[in-house]
């Protein structure tokens, strides 16, 4: 364990130093064959870099799970800043250390960041180097993806919240550069500035939250602000000002109601941008960082004094849910649809950890970890599964895209040498952009889909995974804490005093079944039915790199009925449990009986059965509904692999039996405002023209005419006295002998008037 | 104590003579009267306290002086061949 926990520090810091690497030598060497085809414009660097990480993450959770006592470990590495603070007339002096911390949640996230990293690095590979618009700016793309990485497992490991902020805000940092990536279209640009600037009013809040905790605590690290008597010492209403403040962080870093806004723009970035911020890693540090906030709660000084927040943090989690869930529905793109997806499940998350820090602070401990097991598994089943379904949309994508060439290049020659001779492709790409249609066509839009089940299977099968698992079909991935999470906030609002949290209980148990429709219909128009374009008839999966991810997290999520068995939840809970590796089945059988009946026995009946109900609306209600309008056969001669095959014509025999128009309502003024993502944007740009813009205009000219006024008053004085001074200066002899004698004088005449 | 009131007059003529006249040897020889004027000074101070710092001072003086006026006449010599003039006035080179 020591051993590992002495190179834990190179886990951040390899991908901070391979960054300025990258980008140097991708400077250098552009262009080059080599840096080109062997060295893949530094993807190779960056895998290597990543993979790295993972093996050494892998041995720090390998030595942390091993030790099993389960204490979290802290290895000081050294004092990064000391200064002093005069306070009631003493000076004070403070040290800021930088040191690592692993426990049980750390080490989780610790391991979702960096094998997905890793992963996202090998799809990268293949999805970033074979589309000619990246040729020779790929280790733009890669040095960002490293120092981005870097945040994240920096972010996972900090010992206090002042290196928490900091690498959370390189974080923000390489998500609004990843997201801009293509800088030169508008809505890129766009988009990562709105990314930027709204996560920037989310992290505003979180440093005034730490600068309260601070005031309060006199440090930031968790060993001293966690500590019960230091909590106990402390004022619960001020604490409670500080973990608002910090709450607000988090709903702008997760994209939350109200701050959500973001997310869907955001996937103007490449599609393992997309994969990496948006599923993976970026969104989940603001549950990290809420989750880091248990302990405040779980405190039995402050017992009763957050149930408020906790109910508020309750309620945005659920109407996060609920809302984005409705806007998933009428989205065609299929990367908005996953967008909405995540701040959907990641809403989930949040509701679940709402109750956990409700119990928590009511004194009901044992539920409250089981809640707070249960939002964390989510959160690594999510991670998972999402990760895998924007990368399996991105060879989709990808594929389209490809197709498209070839479709729009058919009979042309002359285009296709072009095509051929590799490096002028970029060109070429750029050339004909303007006269062919390839504008108007949306290799994203899943109306240009259709059939490509049996044109790409392995992609097909991943997507239908992930789906799965995001729905929660019985013992894949998700449904193992999705159940968790639906009875931990039922339990909460039948607990007495917690009658607050039915809405957010309410809404996403009916979320669920909503989710099982809009995951099914995008997997629907995807892959079931005839293909709607001759561009998706013409879709091969070919990249090379693609499916090695595809395949490893597919195989990761229908493993997790074997973590469920380890009883994962318990662990990532408690930390103090141990992990069951032994007897995989009967721990899967404990969880089972935990996923029907989820916290505890009281209320049994009722919870039984809001758990069998939420089986049976996301398994059943929501595909069916989604299959009775979006199913279809493949078209005549397509044979998909058998397990897809079978979904197919279940979906075909649903339409058939049941088909229903659904034009009525797709008309329906609630459609159009779902389309225009519920008028958010239209609000905020609003609100913008009548508060922002004024009070910047007011600056404006506060800036141009009063502090540029005295700057060039300054100026113009000291040029017109210089130049009335400057009359002195005759260059004559006399004059300055004259002036030395009149000098001496005055001189003379002010010690005799002093003396 | 008259030397003292001879050596503020010798002073002021000579920084008169320094100020206003135009040629250069005039007022080299006018910063000789104040440098004189300065001597004087201080041997009536070394007389008066019966010190002879002053005397040393003074003959230091002297030694500098002569010094100072020949390569003050040597930096005249040169300027009269570059502008055959040695007129003050044409000496503001120092404005540029």
């Amino acid at each position: 364990m020591s051993g590992a926990m002495d190179y834990a520090l190179w886990i951040p810091v390899l991908p901070i130093v391979a960054f300025p690497i990258i980008l140097f030598l991708g400077n250098v060497f552009k262009g080059t064959d080599l840096w080109r085809g062997k060295w893949k414009e530094g993807g190779i660097i960056a895998t290597v870099v990543i993979g790295t990480c993972l093996g050494l993450s892998i041995w720090l959770i390998v030595g942390y799970i091993g030790q099993v006592t389960g204490n979290e470990s802290v290895g000081q590495i050294g004092d990064w800043l000391s200064f002093h603070m005069v306070e009631n007339g003493n000076l004070v002096s403070y040290t800021i250390g930088f040191g690592m911390y692993l426990d049980h949640v750390s080490v989780m996230l610790l391991f979702v960041a960096s094998f997905l990293c890793f992963l996202i690095a090998i799809f990268s590979l293949g999805y970033m180097n074979t589309d000619p618009v990246n040729l020779d700016r790929n280790h733009r793309f890669y040095a960002e993806f490293l120092l981005f990485c870097a945040g994240m497992l920096g972010m996972v490991l900090a010992d206090n919240f002042l290196w928490l902020f900091i690498f959370w805000e390189i974080m923000g940092l390489c998500s609004y550069l990843l997201i801009g990536f293509y800088y030169e279209r508008p809505s890129a640009a766009y988009a990562a500035k709105k990314a930027f600037l709204t996560t920037r009013v989310g992290d505003v809040f979180l440093l005034i939250g730490l600068l309260i905790l601070w005031n309060l605590f006199g440090s930031l690290d968790f060993s001293v602000v966690w500590a019960e008597d230091n909590i106990a010492a402390v004022d619960a209403g001020t604490l409670k000002i500080a973990l608002f403040m910090m709450f607000v962080g988090a709903v702008g870093k997760s994209a939350q109601f109200p701050l959500h806004v973001w997310l869907p723009d955001a996937m103007e970035g490449p599609t393992p941008v997309s994969a990496l911020i948006h599923a993976a890693t970026m969104v989940n540090a603001g549950l990290y960082l809420v989750a880091r906030m248990f302990p405040f709660f779980a405190s039995p000084a402050m017992e009763g004094e957050f149930t408020d927040l906790a109910i508020l943090i309750a309620w945005i989690g659920g109407i996060t849910a609920f809302m984005a869930a409705l806007i998933a529905f009428v989205q065609r793109d299929i990367k908005k649809v996953l967008a909405y997806s995540t701040m959907s499940q990641l809403a989930y998350i949040f509701t679940g950890l709402g109750a956990a820090l409700w119990f928590a602070n009511t004194g009901h401990e044992e539920i409250a970890l089981l809640a707070f097991g249960a939002s964390m598994f989510h959160l690594f089943n999510h991670a998972m599964a999402k990760g895998m379904l924007f990368m399996a949309s991105g060879s989709v994508i990808h594929e389209m895209h490809h197709a498209h060439h070839e479709v729009s290049h058919h009979g042309s020659s002359e285009s296709a040498e072009r095509d051929a001779g590799g490096a002028a492709a970029g060109v070429d790409h750029a050339a004909h952009g303007g006269h062919e249609d390839h504008d108007h066509f949306d290799a994203q839009d899943m109306s240009n889909m259709g059939g490509l089940a049996s044109k790409m299977p392995i992609t097909a099968t991943a997507m239908a995974v992930g789906s799965a698992s995001i729905i929660g079909i019985p013992l894949i991935g998700g449904f193992w804490s999705k159940e968790g999470i639906v009875g931990a906030a039922w339990q909460a609002s039948l607990t007495p005093g917690g009658a607050w949290m039915l809405v957010p209980a309410l809404l996403v148990l009916i979320t669920a079944g909503m989710t099982g429709f809009y995951m099914s219909r995008m997997w629907l128009m995807t892959f079931a039915g005839k293909p709607k374009t001759p561009v998706a008839n013409g879709v091969v999966e070919q990249t090379p790199f693609i499916p090695i991810p595809l395949v490893t997290l597919t195989v990761m999520t229908l493993g997790g009925v074997v973590f469920a068995g380890f009883e994962f939840v318990h662990w990532v809970a408690d930390g103090h449990a141990e992990m069951h590796f032994t007897n995989v089945l009967s721990g899967i059988g404990v969880e089972l009986k935990h996923a029907f009946l989820p916290s505890g026995e009281e209320n049994g009946a009722l919870i039984y059965l809001v758990t069998m109900l939420t089986i049976v609306i996301s398994t059943i209600v929501g595909p069916a509904i989604a299959m009775a309008l979006y199913g279809g056969r493949l078209a005549k001669g397509e044979k998909a692999k058998p397990w897809l095959a079978w979904l197919v014509s279940l979906s075909s025999r649903v339409r058939r039996k049941n088909h229903f128009d659904n034009s009525t309502w797709a008309e329906s003024g609630l459609a159009d405002s779902l389309h225009q993502r519920l008028y958010f944007d239209a609000w905020y740009d609003a609100a913008m023209l009548k508060i922002v813009v004024p009070f910047a205009n007011a600056c404006a000219w506060f800036d141009q005419h009063v502090i540029d006024g005295a700057i060039k008053g300054l100026e113009y004085g000291s040029q017109e006295g210089s130049s009335v001074i400057r009359r002195l200066t005759t260059g004559s002899g006399r004059d300055y002998i004259m002036m030395v004698a009149l000098g001496t004088l005055a001189i003379f005449v002010l010690i005799w008037g002093v003396a | 104590m008259w030397a003292v009131v001879l050596g503020i007059c010798l002073f002021t003529i000579g920084l008169w003579g320094a100020i206003t006249r135009k040629n250069a040897i005039i007022v080299l020889m006018c910063i000789e009267i104040i440098l004189n004027a300065v001597n004087l000074n201080f041997v009536a101070a070394a007389a008066q306290h019966g010190d002879v710092t002053g005397w040393v001072y003074t003959v230091f003086a002297i030694a500098i002086a002569a010094a100072e006026v020949a390569i003050g006449l040597a930096i005249f010599l040169s300027f009269y061949g570059h502008k055959e003039t040695i007129s003050l006035d044409e000496m503001e080179l120092l404005k540029h």
